[in-house]
């Protein structure tokens, strides 16, 4: 009853906050554009104020024109990709596999956590209290270094694991927030209905907990696409190891390193803007 | 006692106690016997332990101490027992339960489709029998959220009747709805009683317990102070608890 009660109050303050913005945007005028372009251009007179003795004290040669034959090398035979895109696949690679591994960890994780077995979430503590308290720079060398011999796993398997558990101690933290708060009543529900566990979860407990933690988990896929950028220092050549190598091989060094950062950039507003649009169209169906 | 009743005995509980955490005593040695067809009504203070007595039923909150048997199948640790149990014992609750991400038509589906494991055609047809049958057939691909509380309710007792349940458990089904909206359900009920159901009926509407009980228990601190029929019960209670509860809610308008 006082759950029923805290929930309605719940809802009415959120309902009085979204009606609140609506007002707001209402009040909210736009300014002429005349006065918005002076004040935009008064700011960029500031920053360029600032920084411009600093770039004549560096006195760098800009050589963007040597930049396209990192990303396309032409050869006879047609256009390849140069060195940064096929760093960049190797990024997208590591990122795709890690983000599987990752969401497969994650998941057993969080059950485990859970779980009615004391071992089961003993286990799972202790992954995530190591994980989560060490640096990924140090898991991925004790990965690289001590474990991958023992496994026999070569430089990229070792990187995808290192990635994925770091990634995964995370995930489970999020998915795990997701299942608790969905509220008893569904469980109880479910249950009444006869539904053995695995289909509790599946059919009734999932869907609800993953509506509930898409943005958390969106957010979790982008740092692990910049996360992945560590791998340069196992020696695989991922976008950050390609262009330090260009780097070393022509000094472009500004050059490349705001190519670099573009496409992570480029990747990341893309995969966000994706997941909106997927949780647009799940918002619609939903609650 | 009404005619209907047959005689077999489909719920049975013997000694049956519950103590939550920090020592409070939600049940204490509750002994209850239910016939089929019989509709018992329960009814109590709050915390008197009525809730908690519908949920052992299925298996909701574990017993402490004592046994339940429904339908000859014990309610013991047993895992198999458990599920056999809840797939012949339907309960509604007080806040509907609905699954928000599913349309009234799948809430229906959910049980004969992937507990009783019907085809589609059978659970489709299973489905529209029961929304024509509490009312509200227009609403099978609305969601829960677009509903009233009364509609609400009323797909949660269809949800409940797909499994094609024994016995019914209702747990206060209309103190969540708005007065306005307590008759519609309250009128499912009332059929449901009619067609024969095994009930057990947690509720303050002293009307419905009336009109369609069979017998009524009165709790009070996680004990049985007093069984008997429903009319002995209005108009001449045993117990001076009850006489005292009885002065309280009538007086109240039935709360």
């Amino acid at each position: 009853m006082e759950l029923i009660f805290r929930m309605n109050i719940f809802q009415s303050v959120s309902e009085k906050i979204t009606k609140l913005h609506r007002h707001l945007n209402i009040l909210k005028v736009r300014q002429p554009l005349f006065y918005e372009t002076v004040k935009f251009l008064l700011f960029s007179t500031v920053i360029i104020l600032i920084i411009a003795p600093g770039l004549k004290g560096l006195n760098y040669r800009w050589q963007w024109y040597r930049l396209p034959d990192y990303l396309l090398l032409k050869t006879k035979t047609g256009i390849s990709a140069g060195p940064l895109l096929k760093g960049l696949s190797v990024t997208l690679f590591i990122s795709v596999i890690s983000l599987c591994l990752t969401v497969i960890i994650g998941f057993a994780t969080a059950l485990l956590r859970l779980s009615e077995s004391i071992t089961a979430v003993f286990i799972s503590r202790v992954y995530l209290e190591l994980i989560r308290n060490t640096p990924l720079l140090i898991q991925l060398f004790l990965m690289y270094f001590v474990i991958s011999p023992i496994l026999g796993i070569g430089r990229l398997p070792s990187a995808i694991l290192a990635l994925s558990l770091f990634e995964g101690a995370y995930t489970s933290e999020i998915i795990r927030s997701g299942i608790i708060s969905i509220e008893r009543g569904q469980w109880e529900a479910a249950h009444s209905l006869g539904l053995p566990k695995g289909l509790v979860y599946r059919l009734i407990i999932l869907p609800q907990a993953f509506r509930q933690v898409l943005p958390m988990l969106a957010s979790q896929a982008i740092s692990l696409i910049k996360d992945s950028a560590l791998v340069s220092t196992i020696a695989i050549y991922d976008l950050t190891m390609r262009g330090q190598v260009a780097i070393s091989e022509t000094f472009l060094t500004f050059e490349i390193w705001f190519t670099v950062a573009a496409v992570y950039l480029i990747i990341n507003i893309a995969l966000s803007q994706i997941i909106m649009i997927f949780e647009r169209r799940l918002k619609k169906v939903d609650l | 006692m009404n005619s209907k009743i047959t005689g077999d005995t489909i719920i049975s509980t013997k000694n049956i106690s519950k103590t939550f955490s920090r020592d409070i005593k939600a049940l204490e040695k509750v002994s209850l016997e239910v016939k089929q067809k019989e509709v018992v009504v329960i009814i109590g203070p709050s915390g008197s332990g009525k809730s908690t007595l519908l949920r052992c039923l299925n298996g909701l909150e574990e017993i402490d101490e004592g046994s339940i048997t429904i339908d000859n199948t014990p309610l013991d640790g047993h895992h198999h027992n458990r599920l056999k149990i809840r797939t012949e014992v339907g309960m509604v609750f007080q806040n509907f339960n609905l699954f928000p991400h599913m349309t009234v038509g799948d809430n229906i589906r959910i049980g004969p489709r992937h507990v009783r494991k019907q085809n589609q055609a059978e659970a489709d047809q299973i489905t529209d029998e029961l929304l024509k049958k509490v009312g509200i057939y227009d609403k099978i691909d609305a969601y829960p959220r677009q509903l009233s509380g009364g509609q609400q309710q009323r797909v949660a007792i269809a949800r409940a009747l797909a499994m094609n349940p024994l016995i019914m458990l209702f747990d206060e089904p209309t103190s969540a709805l708005d007065p306005e909206m307590v008759g519609e359900v309250l009128e499912v009920m009332k059929d449901l009683a009619h067609e024969g159901m095994t009930m057990l009926v947690v509720t303050h509407e002293m009307g419905f317990a009336r009109e369609v009980g069979d017998r009524i228990i009165f709790m009070d601190e996680g004990k049985i102070v007093e069984e008997n029929s429903i009319d002995d019960f209005f108009d001449n209670p045993e117990e001076k608890r009850s006489k005292q509860f009885l002065s309280k809610i009538l007086h109240n308008g039935g709360c």
